[in-house]
């Protein structure tokens, strides 16, 4: 932390506000749920590795298998591993709900501090922008764009053809509607931030807005974003498994947490577990990062800190 | 976390079990006596016209409420069901003629069965059969397939209930008229005074339960669009009664919904022309064998993979020798289907006369496709992907429709046994408008192509094989030849076939086609689909056809047995 | 708003590949080409996207709304039932939620911090965690297929003969959309009650000695409804299109599903003006939000003092 930002920084010095967030027990707990999904998600191959399978390795006379040390969770109708399969899905189930709820944070950011620190006209028009997409019918638009022919955008046709390009799409789409809830909140803000003293002051000192924004609006406005961030990460999975059941999300053969509970729904009857996995790993990952977000909100908002004295 | 999952794993395990023995309580119960038949389908009917747009879900309500002039029974043999006697060139109501205009033809003679009549008692007459005509062949019209009533050129009205078809030319098939959905003129003439607007106006679709639309069993007494359509008994109705007062037709797009709604009793069968798919029956089976009978109908929807023989990869007939060679089609059938589906030899359904069943397909031996890479140039294993003399991976392309569980499936272990040999297959699906609105009908896959075909007995591949029908710039995207399969002796067959009167004769030409389809590989042949009846062990009468005419057809020979 | 929303939705479907012909003609090998290009003259087909848009338009504002391609019936038609359904499923299941979101969230502000409070807050958030297809379908396996007390989807026909035969039919849709729409109410309203309790006006009232349950409902609740209306009226909107994946599992005709078939089925006509009308829902909802914080707010700004 640079000498200069500390007199402004108005949030709980940190050490209050991990304390805070250690007498959550419901965030504590959250927070290793979901470090737990992450790390095994991504030593998926390491466990492919070690029990010498692949996700896709389709074996006819093992269908529907049930646990065994070969298979810890058994195998689905084409005999494949479902551990592996749930690993790999909870790799791009949680890229997709990180990367895409990141993409929005920066982009609202963005454009929240613009609207909120320049003002006038450009504030109006970006406020009525952010109006509009949400006025949108969000289901309706996202089964629209999903269902777009990328070739005819012009495209090239390798690209839009890709094996990850239903990943893309739908990071995509995601970004392009989620970020107007950061952005009201970043503006709202910076409306008030941009009035305070050690604002006014760096103004005084000739500060490009630019720097301005970067250095001393930007840091005071990290707890709610990271908390809306967060919240947002457990809508983005749901919205991707939404899709997925649409039949307009991730693509099969590469799993996602979505396709997989989509795919497995037929089966329900003949092997409930299939589908038992995926939707309780959707389940708990939300809520975790439900929780989670409140958890921080709790922890990090001045407020509450006074009535917990 | 994990003993938390196992228990709760146990939980589930423990209520289904609680549930198998719930149902098999519930089915110890006899069945009362019916008069309501509830029957579960997958799809709405999009119009309740009989010509507009062909969709399973609507042929499969109004075979109940009316009937076709010809149609193929349960054994696939031509019957009358409107008229009284099949015109053929042996019985004298079917003539060869040759007019100046029209060049060869043939002329037919229908008569209607004496008692038929529309569901307000007007008599159905050779002038209904007129009208349905004269909206047939309008350019305005808007109906899907107008074919049939471009090829008939003239009509004759001899009486009320006899008429002669004049049509320009001589198929084998000449006397299937089951194209030909005759309409009530009484009700239709005056909403086609506009023929574009027709479409829009017709009875169908605005008066729906108006019982003067409808000729059969049954007629619609109620629509509720996207859940159900209840059928009244038709109190005109002049052939054999059928045994229930009113049939339920029932909606359920989501077919884990469709078979829970059957577990709870909402629905009592799910129809095999649009139900549940093989796999699912096949365990509905194995878990409720008391509670239901399931039967089994390989059927003409043939789900095939057509190679794209532009590719350079492909255009080598070793390459497509060796990935049907690589790929263990029975084993598929064995393992997924429960045998249900057999392996098709050909594009000609088993059940068809014209099938050649001493023809045998290509056999699954690996060793046979390594060998036949490597004499194509393939012999080189490299991060277990075969590349060639100058370092280029063997790598095709596998589409196939989004969304179709049963499809993607199959591709998975086909691209793991193909994976198996070295050839890297890349898969790149897209949704159904796409890969039909697009990628096929514009020939833009680059490898393979897994979709399937609705044919008929003895449906002529004209379309499909002859090289004349290659979709491209040149003759304006016609034709579903998507391989781009070019072979002389094929496109003679075609021709001949099509106006070969004589059946032993035919059979001989269908077979050489056969042969050549077999061993030239164009297309991967994999399965005829196979739909899965649901029925209840109290229903009798009801004969899957396996061809394009459901079983609703034959309604009235449906019963409540012991 | 509308105009340039209804020109911005027939520009995305025109987008997407293909058209109702090539559907249409998909697996039929008996349509010939000759068919398809007659069909697609017929259906105004040939011609270029933006004449269709002025067609459209010119057609809409003199009334003509034109007709459902798969559903072969004037596009209100089509609709007005679809809304009737969806707005008995979404007005049952909407007044159920704010209902029980409401005092849930009140009790548990109550209670703050207690062992109830937690367990409140625990089972909200577990209803907005929960993937609505996969409660939905164990809702299905628990009540369809084991207990056998409901049907598991579709709407009552002419063989429901009581009004509690129709009404089974609406249990387990309402009760899956229910679940999943509480868990956000019961947290609005805790948030703002608590927001309430500790402004001075309600300590004022404590000290006058009135009894707690006079306090909440009273004073309290009555202010801490305000940002409730708001967010309700929201999600009002929202929730129009949003009931598609229950209408789907359920079979349950409605709106949601209706916009999906139409998009899917490359339905222009249908699709637009479905669409159209859940934008103006969700409009309608925003003004009605608004609305509500004009009428509350002087009397919150008196009561409530700065904040």
């Amino acid at each position: 932390m640079n000498s200069s930002s500390i007199p402004y920084k108005q949030s709980p010095p940190k050490a209050l506000w991990v304390q805070q967030f250690q007498n959550r027990p419901l965030g504590v707990v959250s927070i290793a749920i979901i470090v737990c999904l992450i790390a095994a998600s991504a030593l998926a191959p390491l466990y492919n590795f070690v029990f010498n399978i692949s996700p896709d390795q389709v074996d006819l006379l093992n269908r529907f298998a049930g646990p065994s040390l070969s298979n810890p969770l058994g195998t689905d109708e084409l005999g494949r591993d479902v551990l592996s399969r749930l690993l790999h899905g909870g790799q791009i189930s949680l890229f997709i709900g990180m990367v895409a709820a990141g993409f929005a944070a920066i982009l609202g950011t963005v454009l929240g501090l613009t609207a909120g620190y320049f003002g006038g006209r450009l504030d109006a028009v970006l406020m009525r922008f952010t109006d509009i997409v949400i006025a949108l019918p969000l289901l309706p638009v996202l089964i629209v764009l999903a269902a777009i022919d990328l070739g005819e955008l012009g495209l090239s046709n390798t690209f839009a053809s890709h094996e990850y390009i239903s990943l893309v799409r739908i990071i995509t789409i995601v970004v392009l509607f989620g970020w107007t809830t950061t952005a009201r909140l970043v503006r709202a803000s910076t409306l008030s931030l941009r009035e305070q003293p050690f604002v006014l002051a760096a103004e005084a000192q000739g500060a490009t807005p630019a720097r301005i924004m970067a250095v001393h609006i930007l840091p005071n406005l990290t707890s709610p974003i990271i908390v809306s961030t967060t919240l947002a990460i457990g809508n983005i999975i749901l919205l991707e498994s939404a899709l997925s059941f649409l039949g307009l999300g991730i693509q099969p053969p590469t799993p996602s947490w979505g396709n997989l509970l989509t795919n497995a729904q037929e089966l329900i009857w003949e092997a409930p577990a299939l589908a038992f996995y995926p939707g309780f790993l959707i389940f708990l990952t939300v809520i975790s990062f439900n929780f989670l977000g409140d958890s921080l909100r709790e922890a990090l908002d001045p407020r509450k800190n006074k009535a917990v004295e | 976390m994990t003993s938390a999952r196992l228990l709760f794993q146990r939980i589930v395990l423990r209520s289904l079990k609680g549930c198998v023995v719930a149902l098999a309580l519930c089915a110890a119960i006899p069945a009362v006596a019916k008069d309501r038949l509830t029957i579960g389908i997958t799809q709405f009917p999009a119009t309740f016209h009989p010509s507009i747009n062909s969709m399973l879900a609507k042929t499969y309500i109004l075979s109940m409420t009316r009937r076709p002039l010809t149609a193929y029974d349960a054994d696939w043999n031509l019957v009358c069901m409107l008229c009284v006697e099949l015109p053929t060139l042996d019985n004298g109501l079917a003539v060869l003629e040759t007019t100046a205009e029209h060049g060869a033809g043939i002329a037919l003679t229908f008569t209607l069965h004496p008692d038929a009549v529309w569901g307000d008692g007007r008599p159905l007459t050779s002038h209904d059969v007129a009208f349905t005509w004269e909206v047939g062949r309008h350019e305005m019209t808007g109906i899907a397939s107008a074919e049939l009533y471009r090829r008939i050129h003239a009509l004759d009205i001899i009486d009320d209930k006899t008429f002669i078809l004049h049509v320009d030319r001589v198929t084998f098939d000449y006397n299937d008229l089951g194209g030909l959905d005759i309409l009530p003129e009484h009700i239709e003439r005056t909403r086609f005074a506009n023929p574009s607007a027709y479409r829009n106006k017709t009875a169908y679709d605005t008066d729906t339960t108006n019982e003067g639309l409808y000729s059969g069993p049954y007629v619609i007494d109620d629509v509720q669009i996207g859940s159900h359509v209840v059928l009244g008994r038709n109190p005109m109705w002049w052939g054999k009664e059928p045994a229930f007062d009113s049939i339920v037709v029932r909606v359920i797009e989501n077919t884990a919904a469709l078979e829970a709604n059957l577990l709870s009793g909402s629905i009592d069968m799910i129809a095999g022309e649009l139900g549940l798919s093989l796999d699912q029956a096949i365990s509905l089976e194995k878990r409720h064998a008391g509670r239901f009978d399931v039967r089994y109908q390989s059927g003409l929807i043939y789900e095939h993979i057509d190679l794209n023989l532009d590719n350079p990869i492909l255009l080598d007939l070793r390459i497509r020798q060796a990935l049907v060679h690589a790929i263990n089609r029975d084993r598929i059938s064995q393992q997924l289907f429960a045998g249900r589906q057999p392996a098709a030899v050909s594009n000609v359904n088993p059940l068809d006369k014209m099938f050649a069943n001493d023809l045998e397909g290509l056999e699954y031996a690996p060793q046979k496709a390594a060998q036949l890479l490597r004499d194509a140039g393939w012999g080189t294993l490299k991060n277990g992907v075969l590349i060639n003399e100058n370092g280029d991976p063997l790598t095709l392309e596998f589409m196939t429709t989004t969304g179709n569980r049963t499809r993607e499936l199959v591709q998975q272990v086909l691209r793991s046994e193909w994976k198996a040999i070295g050839i890297d297959i890349n898969i790149t699906n897209q949704p159904a408008r796409v890969f039909f609105g697009e990628t096929m009908t514009e020939r833009l896959f680059s490898g393979l192509g897994m979709y399937a075909w609705i044919s008929a007995p003895e449906s002529v591949p004209r379309s499909t094989l002859h090289s004349a029908y290659i979709p491209g710039e040149h003759n304006g995207f016609e034709g579903q030849n998507y391989p781009g399969f070019r072979n002389e002796r094929m496109d003679e067959l075609i021709d001949a076939i099509e106006i070969e009167l004589d059946e032993e004769k035919r059979r001989t030409l269908w077979r050489e086609l056969q042969e050549i389809y077999v061993t030239e590989v164009p297309v991967i042949p994999l399965y005829f689909r196979a739909n899965a009846f649901i029925l209840p062990k109290w229903l009798k009468g009801l004969e899957p056809t396996g061809h394009q005419y459901p079983t609703t057809l034959w309604i009235e020979d449906w019963s409540v047995g012991q | 708003m509308l105009a340039a929303m209804s020109f911005v939705i027939f520009v995305l479907i025109g987008l997407m590949p293909g058209d109702p012909i090539d559907l249409m003609i998909s697996a039929n090998p008996d349509v010939t080409s000759e068919d398809a290009e007659r069909l697609r003259k017929l259906h105004g087909l040939d011609q270029p996207l933006w004449q269709r848009y002025v067609n459209w338009a010119s057609a809409a504002l003199s009334g003509d709304f034109g007709y459902s391609r798969i559903h072969a019936k004037p596009v209100f038609d089509v609709i007005s039932p679809a809304l009737q359904s969806t707005a008995i499923l979404l007005g049952l299941s909407f007044g159920l939620s704010v209902c029980i979101g409401i005092f849930s969230g009140v009790f548990a502000a109550y209670h703050q911090n207690r062992r109830l409070d937690h367990l409140i807050n625990f089972a909200a958030f577990a209803g907005i965690s929960i993937p609505p297809f996969w409660l939905a379908i164990l809702l299905i396996i628990l009540f369809s297929v084991i207990l056998r007390i409901l049907p598991a989807g579709g709407m009552g026909t002419v063989e429901a003969s009581s009004l509690w035969e129709s009404a089974r039919y609406f249990v387990l849709p309402i009760v899956s959309l229910t679940i999943a729409s509480v868990g956000s109410h019961t947290r609005y309203m805790r948030a703002a009650m608590i927001d309430v309790l500790r402004q001075d006006f309600i300590r004022t009232a404590q000290a006058k000695g009135l009894s707690p349950s006079r306090v909440v409902l009273g004073h309290a609740l009555r202010n801490a409804m305000l940002p409730v209306i708001t967010v309700v009226a929201l999600d009002f909107g929202a929730l129009f299109s949003g009931a598609l994946i229950t209408e789907m599992i359920f079979a349950y005709p409605g709106m949601g599903k209706l916009i999906f078939d139409s998009i899917m089925g490359n339905d222009f006509n249908l699709a637009l003006i479905a669409l159209l009308l859940a934008t103006a829902m969700t409009l309608l909802g925003n003004l009605l939000a608004d609305g509500a914080y004009v009428c509350l707010d002087p009397r919150i700004r008196l009561a409530g003092g700065s904040r």
